[in-house]
């Protein structure tokens, strides 16, 4: 690993969570103006998270929180591995590793709530699992590359090669984001069904590591759609922009689907739309 | 650090309420008042909140209900009791299975008056409670980093059996001194003990989330009757019973203020006298034992 490597992930470990409090801070904003409120301050998630830390951690079992730990340091090797322009595969592994952890957590509090989010949970990553791989190969495909570095630098407009692959991501970006329709393990939204979901028993600086971890995997997941249009950085950036204003819209519109509708229209649309993709490109790249 | 305050997080119960104060809590969240400017988040799970929010009477029904939530919810925490009924009973006092406010069951920190409250007031409470909040974040942050050594708080309910232990466990030694074991705090039950919660404050002195000493004190007319000041045998000495005065004296705005303790317990008698109390009767209880009663009569200039 190079030096530049080493300080893209440096920067990547303290800027992330800037970033995702910010991107949690606006979200939290846009959505209050959605609905003709005022809404918190920018900067509401921090002060939410640096509360937690002063809060008492009250545990079901120690170990929960050991699974926590697991969970923030994977989904920080996932976003690292991501940035310093590892290998796409191992990447999307990692991140399934972090989410195994989240799950294993959710059950080790046995809690009711937690039991039945943390089984939603392990069906949503089942949901989404098959779109990221496809996406993989798809970028595979247009750059005969798994390498995040060449994929990003290899000056293809990957949204013209990959538009259906490109379309059902955002589609399973809602199950990612954990935005409604498919907010069925973990909802940000106050007072909904099933309380708060993994979350359940999780209190004080747990809470505050689950809410960091997933401002990384927010950033990550962000990152991800910036590739699609990564050899236009601005183009990128305004495309990231419009898909997370689009899932706060989204998340502000619809009701929450069942868990059996994620799974089958998920697996729908990476059956039609990516797995078309990529035959297409398969048969035009011949 | 004041972060506490920029995220308070409710936890909404509602108890035997008629829905009036509910409609005027969730009234907040609408976007008239839109409580989350004010970082105000309806979580609905004990884990999570902050402030206890119970609106409406305590029933035989939800009393352990509501006494689990508190249990649930992480330090520091507050309860705000929201309408007359979370504050008394209300006009449903009288019925036969309401016991009264939530004060009954758990200690409240803020009292929002109104029948049905409104949803201003509810938001002044919350802000209100807010203060209470970080002042109990730096009592504990004081007494993790050693330098407040214990708490002085309200006892609630659930504070019984281990109230009861210390009380057995400080009362042997005047038992031994008298050697009569059949003395009443000695021979208390638990079920007797939590009956006095109705009628009497409970004050216990937490020490790394140990009771190590309580006093409880009610008032009758304009007299204040503090018993059963106890202090755990190896904390003894560290200020303790002087800051569970205190705190009674504070809270009580009697006139006057009685105590008793047995007559061979030379060191309870000179610390009541320390203070400024008097003997001013005593009284044979049995063949083994005998009381003396104390009192201090409080200056009118220093009724406030």
């Amino acid at each position: 690993m190079d030096l530049k490597a080493i300080a893209i992930v440096v920067s990547y470990i303290i800027l992330a969570p800037v970033a995702g409090g910010l991107l949690a801070g606006i979200d939290r904003v846009i959505s209050a103006r959605m609905q003709a409120r005022r809404g918190p301050p920018l900067l509401q998630p921090f002060y939410d998270v640096f509360k937690l830390f002063n809060k008492e951690n009250l545990v079901v079992r120690r170990s929960q929180n050991f699974y926590i730990w697991f969970f923030l340091a994977f989904v920080i090797f996932t976003g690292a591995l991501f940035f310093s322009g590892g290998d796409l595969l191992l990447v999307i592994f990692a991140l399934t590793l972090s989410g195994m952890f989240f799950v294993l957590a959710g059950y080790k509090a046995s809690s009711p709530y937690s039991f039945v989010a943390s089984q939603r949970e392990l069906i949503q990553m089942m949901a989404y699992e098959p779109m990221v791989l496809l996406c993989a190969v798809g970028m595979y495909m247009v750059t005969r590359s798994f390498y995040v570095s060449d994929i990003a630098f290899s000056h293809k407009p990957l949204i013209i090669y990959l538009p259906a692959l490109f379309a059902g991501f955002v589609y399973i970006l809602a199950i990612k984001l954990r935005k409604s329709p498919f907010d069925l393990s973990l909802s940000h939204h106050a007072h909904q069904e099933l309380v708060q979901g993994m979350t359940t028993e999780f209190s004080g600086r747990a809470l505050a590591m689950i809410e960091i971890a997933h401002w990384y995997e927010n950033v990550f997941i962000l990152g991800f759609v910036y590739l699609f249009v990564a050899n236009n950085p601005l183009a990128g950036l305004a495309v990231v922009s419009a898909i997370y204003f689009f899932m706060i819209l989204v998340d502000n519109t619809f009701a929450r689907m069942k868990c059996r509708f994620a799974l089958e229209s998920s697996w729908a649309m990476a059956l039609v739309l990516g797995l078309g993709n990529i035959l297409v490109l398969f048969f035009i790249k011949r | 650090m004041p972060f506490l305050k920029k995220s308070p997080w409710i936890l909404h119960y509602d108890g035997s309420s008629c829905n009036g104060c509910d409609i005027e809590v969730v009234a907040c969240l609408t976007p008239l008042y839109d409580v989350e400017r004010l970082g105000v988040v309806n979580t609905g799970n004990p884990k999570h909140a902050d402030i206890f929010l119970i609106t409406g009477s305590v029933n035989e029904q939800n009393r352990q209900v509501i006494h689990n939530l508190y249990e649930q919810m992480p330090d520091p925490k507050v309860v705000v009791a929201v309408g007359i009924c979370a504050a008394s009973g209300g006009i449903f006092s009288d019925c036969y299975n309401i016991l009264g406010g939530a004060n009954k069951v758990i200690p409240v920190d803020v009292f929002v008056p109104g029948c049905a409250a409104r949803p201003e007031a509810i938001i002044d409470g919350v802000i209100a409670s807010l203060q209470v909040l970080e002042d109990k974040r730096a009592r504990l942050a004081a007494m993790s980093a050693g330098k407040e050594e214990f708490i002085v708080e309200t006892a609630a309910v659930s504070d019984s059996a281990e109230i009861l232990a210390l009380q057995k466990l400080a009362y042997t030694n005047e038992a031994e001194l008298y050697n009569d074991f059949s003395l009443s705090p000695l021979r208390q039950t638990l079920d007797e003990l939590r009956e006095d919660f109705e009628t009497m404050t409970f004050l216990k002195a937490v020490m790394n989330g140990k009771i190590v000493g309580s006093v409880r004190a009610f008032a009758l007319g304009d007299t204040c009757f503090v018993w059963r000041l106890i202090i755990h045998p190896l904390y003894e000495g560290l200020g303790i019973a002087q800051r569970l005065m205190d705190e009674i004296e504070n809270r009580f705005t009697c006139h006057r203020f009685e105590a008793f303790t047995g007559t061979k317990t030379k060191r309870k008698i000179f610390f009541f006298q320390r203070r400024g109390y008097r003997i001013f009767a005593s009284e044979q209880v049995s063949e083994k034992r005998g009381r003396v009663y104390l009192e201090k009569v409080r200056k009118a200039e220093t009724n406030v």
